[in-house]
């Protein structure tokens, strides 16, 4: 090709290489223009809000006392297109500190276990069977187990006598 | 790493079989080929790009205009759904309504004709061995092949021509192509965005609940605020929890919700 | 820094030989849409690669939340159409691209047939071009069921009895396909296997056969 020779000769830009900046930039127009859309779809997940979690009845505050005790309530919550009929199982151990209630989720912060009040012989603490975690009555890691942070709370209210339970939230701190 | 020795033993790198490079590998220069070729990177290459970028622009255009359909649940069931496969084998659908394809001749239509036209393809190389290739030098292979091209071109026509009569006789709002009226008006975010979707579904067709596609001929806009604050059958009382400006906005949109039939004459 | 990774690789796998051979080919004047227009037929084939690979990618990404079972298959992707964003454009572009790519091969297919493509020495090409038709015409089948609607179902079933009505094997191949003895649950697992799994290893397969042959042979000359 006679013009090539003509072009390169020329000061600048030769035309391989222009050549070469054209076809990847042609390249990139191409694969942004496939990929967008299908990046934007699969990391959807990160950019949604949370689904607001309704407060659920668990029965009357009269019920509970000092001592945590187990409740069992169900949580309907939308996952994707699928929802649970009669929605999600869930626990958590109530108990009141003075006029304060203390709602606590019974996984254990260290690796996802299901803690008990005063399980395995531990009195005055809840005790997580997988690797002997423990932690005070009001959640708080015992140090030097496993856990490595404060049981999780419910958000709750009273109404009419009633205790509702709502959201779960992180704690800081801790042991 | 090996070197060239220069009397022509081949040496590797290391001990592995990969052969030390000889001289540089420069891009050929190929001023002296006959012709205009090029070389296909980066040439070649951008020409094609080009062209797949004209492609790809207008193909996300279609993509973005038409929303791929999606119908109601797969329904054994369903008796009134007329079938109807792709464009692609519609020619092979419609090959089977015919009397001599079809009953005891199904073999001529499922297995003669379409094993000829495999079977033709892939012998073609072997029945059609002239040294010709331009197509006109080939009246036999270029005429079959138009003849079939034809033929494939008119079934598949008359097929689709003949589903869209079939469709159009179905009675009407049962069918699945009925369609919401002024699906962008706010009215349907706020329908969305309620309790109703759960009953009455996605596009007002209607699952637990009954659908609400033609509705607009049988209720006003009062009837159908009444209905949502005092409900109706299994519908319980107060559905609707918007503000009443919104239930206003949606029971007017509903109003306007006719059966196809009617919409179509409007047009 | 590239350069120097490049290298290191290159004196261990000598690797530039290899796309020097496809870069430095010489691609000829009369298939080269720039030299004359009429040389667009030749683009065809190219097309279709490009469609295949949106096929490929959108497909990889829908399954990340379709499901392939009948009773969330078509929940899934209602889900994913409406409430994911650009669900319905990654949906739209396997949907239409399923299509498109049907168009496109068709178009190359003729390409090669009225230019006489096909003939000695090329015989071979044509019978793995033949194939990744029949390949493609199996993907189109088989995906068409997945999304578990009124009209995936009853094609399926036109589709299924049309198998059955061959003679011999036509009942074996219904059933085969069906999985079962209706379309159901287990017909819409299997198309899907040989939907993501089985048709596009072969496509695969014969895609890079079929490359690898026009490398070797070149591309047909001029008319």
């Amino acid at each position: 090709m006679s013009e090539k020779k003509s072009e390169q000769q020329k000061p600048g830009m030769s035309r391989r290489r222009f050549l070469t900046y054209t076809i990847a930039s042609t390249g990139g127009f191409l694969a942004s223009g496939v990929l967008f859309p299908m990046i934007r779809f699969a990391v959807d997940p990160l950019l949604q809000k949370g689904t607001d979690t309704k407060y659920v009845d668990v029965g009357p505050v009269d019920e509970f006392g000092s001592k945590p005790k187990s409740v069992e309530f169900r949580i309907k919550r939308k996952d994707g297109w699928y929802m649970k009929e009669d929605g999600e199982k869930a626990t958590a151990w109530v108990a009141k500190h003075g006029a304060e209630i203390l709602a606590l989720s019974p996984i254990c912060k260290h690796l996802g276990c299901t803690v008990h009040w005063e399980g395995g012989g531990h009195l005055n603490h809840f005790y997580c069977p997988c690797h002997g975690g423990l932690y005070t009555k009001d959640g708080v890691n015992v140090p030097g187990t496993p856990p490595n942070g404060p049981l999780d709370t419910y958000a709750y209210k009273v109404e009419n006598g009633r205790l509702l339970l709502g959201p779960i939230t992180k704690r800081g701190g801790g042991a | 790493m090996a070197h060239n020795d220069g009397n022509g033993k081949v040496h590797y790198v290391g001990d592995s079989r990969v052969r030390v490079r000889e001289k540089k590998l420069l891009p050929k220069d190929y001023s002296e080929f006959p012709g205009k070729t090029e070389a296909f990177f980066p040439n070649f290459l951008l020409k094609e790009w080009m062209v797949a970028v004209v492609v790809l622009v207008g193909f996300m255009a279609l993509v973005m205009a038409e929303e791929p359909p999606l119908g109601e649940q797969a329904d054994p069931t369903n008796t009134g759904f007329l079938p109807v496969p792709d464009w692609y084998f519609l020619f092979l659908y419609e090959l089977l309504k015919f009397k001599w394809a079809s009953g005891p001749f199904v073999v001529l239509g499922t297995v003669v004709i379409p094993g000829l036209m495999v079977g033709g393809l892939v012998l073609a190389p072997w029945l059609d061995r002239g040294k010709d290739r331009r197509p006109m030098k080939r009246p036999t292979a270029t005429g079959i092949a138009l003849l079939t091209l034809v033929a494939i071109v008119t079934l598949t026509w008359v097929a689709w021509d003949e589903h869209e009569k079939q469709l159009a006789a179905q009675p009407k709002g049962s069918s699945e192509d009925a369609k919401i009226v002024d699906p962008q008006n706010p009215a349907y975010e706020i329908y969305k965005n309620n309790a109703c979707v759960n009953c009455h579904g996605q596009k007002l067709e209607g699952l637990q609940g009954p659908a609400l596609t033609g509705i607009g001929g049988a209720y006003t806009p009062e009837q159908l605020i009444d209905i949502m604050d005092k409900g109706k059958g299994t519908m319980p009382a107060g559905m609707f929890q918007g503000n009443e400006q919104e239930k206003r906005q949606l029971a007017e949109w509903l109003a306007k919700q006719y059966p196809p039939e009617e919409k179509e004459s409007e047009q | 820094m590239l350069k120097a990774a490049y290298e290191w690789l290159d004196q261990r796998l000598d690797i530039t030989p290899m796309w020097r051979d496809l870069a430095d080919h010489e691609v000829p004047e009369h298939v080269n849409p720039a030299h004359h227009f009429s040389a667009f037929i030749y683009c065809f084939g190219g097309l279709t690669f490009f469609i295949v690979v949106i096929q490929i990618l959108s497909g990889m990404f829908l399954t990340m939340y379709y499901v392939p079972d009948i009773e969330n298959a078509w929940k899934s992707v209602d889900y994913l159409q409406n409430e994911i964003a650009f669900g319905q454009i990654v949906r739209g572009m396997h949907h239409w691209g399923a299509s498109v790519s049907i168009v496109m091969l068709f178009l190359h297919t003729l390409r090669v047939f009225f230019t006489g493509s096909y003939k000695h020495p090329r015989e071979f090409n044509w019978l793995i071009g033949l194939g990744l038709f029949g390949v493609m015409v199996g993907l189109g089948f088989t995906g068409y069921l997945l999304p578990w609607d009124n009209k995936a179902y009853f094609a399926t079933k036109v589709g299924i009895e049309i198998a059955a009505s061959v003679p011999v094997v036509g009942d074996a191949i219904a059933t085969f396909l069906q999985g079962g003895e209706i379309v159901g649950a287990q017909t819409l697992a299997r198309f899907f296997a040989l939907h993501v799994f089985f048709l596009p290893a072969a496509l695969l397969g014969l895609m890079g056969a079929h490359f690898f042959l026009i490398r070797k042979q070149g591309i047909s000359g001029p008319l």
